[in-house]
């Protein structure tokens, strides 16, 4: 098992550098035997990634959220798998490659770091841990998507705007989509982030004597949290149309990673492990 | 081949004398009795506003195309037309052109998708005549097969080419589903039915005219299904449409930057779209400023257009090969008919030695030893003659080389001395070459 996970995280960083590479091509070029074998390719990459992560799981007895490398492996994998889902649903394939792109990057410095190790604090074996962090790196990721492709509907926009035709005109859905997918994005984000908060409510109290609903990693994804719910209720009974929507989830996303950078790096919280 | 053929088209005459000479269907059923009266055993009329040909096999030895450029001038006469405003085709280049003309490369607007339609009528026209050929319908068919192939195969016919149809390319990459969105067309004259036209073929929700003159908004909007809004009313009306194509003749802004501000604010900010394709405009271009409004006008239009006819030019390589292709197929059929009757003529002269020989033996033989003989010699003809057959076949149907082919029929005929045969059984005329194909 062990010789697998090894061989898995070598490999993983170039499935995915073949399923970016395939919806790159298929963004410039359009070809429709591309079109059909990207998906295959980026169901084989979310499979073995899948395998990858139940297998540390067994071989490591605790959940891959026991350092940042395994955080980054589980992050990227929850992309492409936010990713392909809304795929499916929708059945929009041309802007993988910006979405891939961050599991890329987070799948790299995750296999190029990451420690193989038996050896980690008791607290991190614990399951609901395991499923609050995989329900908030899900959340996260909905909301990064979400973010992509609200940076893709200003692109296009700004485009139209001011009369340049040429590909992103061309191959990006229309701006009504993206619009669609960006908010759809944020919709699953949240409720996943949802999920993670509630998961989290019920189970810190009881690991952590220390804890305190005022810890600043708390407050600040709370504070994330009332953010999106608060422009998902605009949308839906405000009628927050087009660019607003879109410069909602990206400020939105900026606050989020604020958020993170601040409470993980700056402020001193119990609810740090690494 | 003796296929001859004439074309005034845009590359070869201005617009007033293509109008003059421009044929309707009616006409095409009057002129063509006059064509097979003493020009073509077979042939077809091409007429569309930018181009009318006529191809066919000349009833005598002559290839001569003028009588068939006269006999139009006199059939439309028009002062200042001459033969020079007409280009000449014969047997092969004749068959190119076809192919090129039904691929939408020899069009003015390259890649049009209209062109198809009108010669597959045009032969039609010739068939409801009976004054269509095997050879014609042959070389007609493989021109739907180019025009097809070439639509399939290359993006020839992609992107939009005209102003009106790049607004409504436009719009679709603002809106996904027009079918829950309305349009209002401002103006019914030429443009505007085609943009109205265009709307309608992508299934927009609702669509609305409004024109200065009611009948003839009234008329278009019949022809949409669409409904009439009263210009004196127009304002009013603006903010209950996500698309707003101007196209009137107006010297004046008929929409201001004010009506647009007031109408974003009845929309909440909701996405419009406004297509000025109107010259002098008919909005004010600062309207684009709003955020949501998405204001775009002849000029920008145009650089849609322009980059769409780019593309279309970088496909004609591979049109090209494809009219190749074709050609080589067709010639490839059409030269295989001078071999079925030397195949024909080869086979009799055996079959005409065997039962010779069959003959003689006849009353030397009992019944079973005579059948026994009869079965073997036909058998021995068929094994002789297989591979000549083939080859002459294969040579036939994989060769546009029409002097291979016949450099080895002639062979044929000269070793098995087939040259003297009776005519009949040779010259049979080219309907029944195929007809026995």
């Amino acid at each position: 098992m062990l010789e697998s996970i090894k061989v898995l995280n070598t490999l993983l960083p170039f499935f995915y550098m073949a399923a970016f590479g395939i919806y790159l091509y298929d963004f410039f070029n359009e070809k429709k035997s591309a079109n059909n074998s990207k998906r295959v390719i980026l169901f084989i990459t979310l499979f073995f990634h899948a395998f990858y992560l139940v297998a540390r799981m067994i071989e490591y007895d605790h959940p891959p959220i026991t350092n940042k490398f395994e955080i980054f492996s589980i992050i990227a994998c929850a992309i492409i798998f936010s990713y392909f889902v809304l795929e499916l649903l929708t059945d929009i394939r041309g802007t993988g490659a910006f979405i891939i792109l961050f599991s890329l990057v987070f799948q790299f410095f995750s296999s190029i770091n990451i420690e193989h190790t038996y050896i980690v604090p008791e607290v991190l074996r614990n399951r609901l841990l395991g499923l609050h962090v995989i329900n908030a790196m899900l959340g996260y990721s909905g909301i990064t998507i979400s973010a992509v492709y609200g940076l893709l509907f200003m692109i296009l926009y700004k485009n139209i705007k001011s009369n340049k035709f040429g590909l992103v005109f061309d191959r990006l859905p229309s701006l009504e989509i993206l619009e669609k997918l960006s908010f759809y994005s944020m919709v699953i984000g949240f409720v996943l982030l949802t999920f993670a908060i509630v998961i989290g409510i019920i189970w810190l109290p009881a690991a952590f004597p220390k804890f305190s609903y005022s810890d600043p990693k708390l407050v600040g994804t709370f504070l994330v949290w009332i953010a999106y719910g608060v422009g998902i209720a605009m949308k839906l009974f405000g009628n927050l149309y087009g660019k607003k929507v879109i410069l909602f989830s990206l400020i939105g996303f900026l606050f989020a990673i604020m958020s993170l950078i601040i409470t993980n790096s700056l402020a001193k919280t119990f609810h740090s492990f690494y | 081949m003796n296929l001859i053929g004439i074309s005034i088209n845009h590359k070869t005459s201005p617009l007033e004398l293509r109008e003059a000479v421009h044929l309707t269907r009616n006409e095409i059923v009057e002129f063509i009795p006059q064509l097979r009266k003493s020009l073509l055993s077979d042939g077809v009329v091409i007429s569309t506003c930018n181009r009318t040909e006529i191809f066919g096999f000349p009833l005598f030895q002559s290839l001569d195309s003028q009588p068939l450029i006269q006999t139009l001038i006199d059939f439309k006469p028009k002062l200042g037309i001459k033969p020079e405003h007409f280009s000449r085709y014969f047997s092969c280049g004749a068959v190119k052109h076809i192919f090129s003309v039904a691929a939408g490369i020899d069009s003015m607007i390259i890649g049009d998708s209209q062109i198809l339609g009108q010669v597959k009528e045009s032969f039609e026209i010739s068939e409801d005549l009976e004054f269509s050929g095997s050879v014609l319908r042959r070389i007609f068919d493989t021109a739907t097969k180019v025009g097809k192939r070439a639509i399939k195969e290359t993006t020839i016919g992609e992107g939009a080419v005209t102003v009106s149809y790049a607004a409504v390319q436009v719009v679709e990459k603002i809106f996904a589903n027009l079918e829950k969105k309305s349009a209002l067309v401002i103006g019914a004259g030429e443009t505007g039915e085609l943009a109205a036209v265009h709307l309608r073929d992508k299934g927009v929700g609702k669509i609305a005219i409004s024109n200065r003159t009611i009948e003839r908004a009234e008329k278009l909007s019949e022809k949409v299904h669409g409904e009439i809004i009263p210009f004196q009313f127009l304002n009013e009306q603006l903010h209950n449409f996500d698309i707003i194509i101007s196209a009137t003749s107006s010297d004046d802004f008929i929409i201001t930057l004010k009506d647009v501000q007031t109408v974003m604010k009845k929309r909440k900010g909701s996405p419009i779209v406004m297509m000025d394709i109107a010259v002098p405009r008919d909005i004010d271009p600062e309207v684009k400023k709003i955020d949501n409004v998405f204001y775009h006008d002849m000029d920008s239009l145009k650089v849609i257009v322009d980059q769409n006819l780019q593309k279309r030019k970088d496909q004609l390589p591979m049109v090209n090969k494809i009219i190749i292709e074709e050609l080589v197929g067709f010639f490839g059929w059409y030269n295989s008919l001078d071999v079925v009757p030397t195949i024909k003529t080869m086979r009799s002269f055996f079959e005409e030695i065997r039962n010779d020989e069959l003959e003689k033996i006849k009353h030397k033989l009992n019944d079973d030893d005579f059948a026994k003989v009869e079965d073997m010699t036909r058998r021995m003809i068929g094994r002789l003659l297989h591979n000549p057959t083939v080859k002459l076949r294969e040579y036939a149907e994989t060769g546009s080389n029409i002097k291979e082919v016949t450099d080895n029929t002639v062979i044929l005929k000269e070793l098995f001395n087939l040259n003297d045969r009776p005519p009949h059984e040779e010259k049979k005329n080219i309907e029944e070459k195929v007809e026995e194909k």
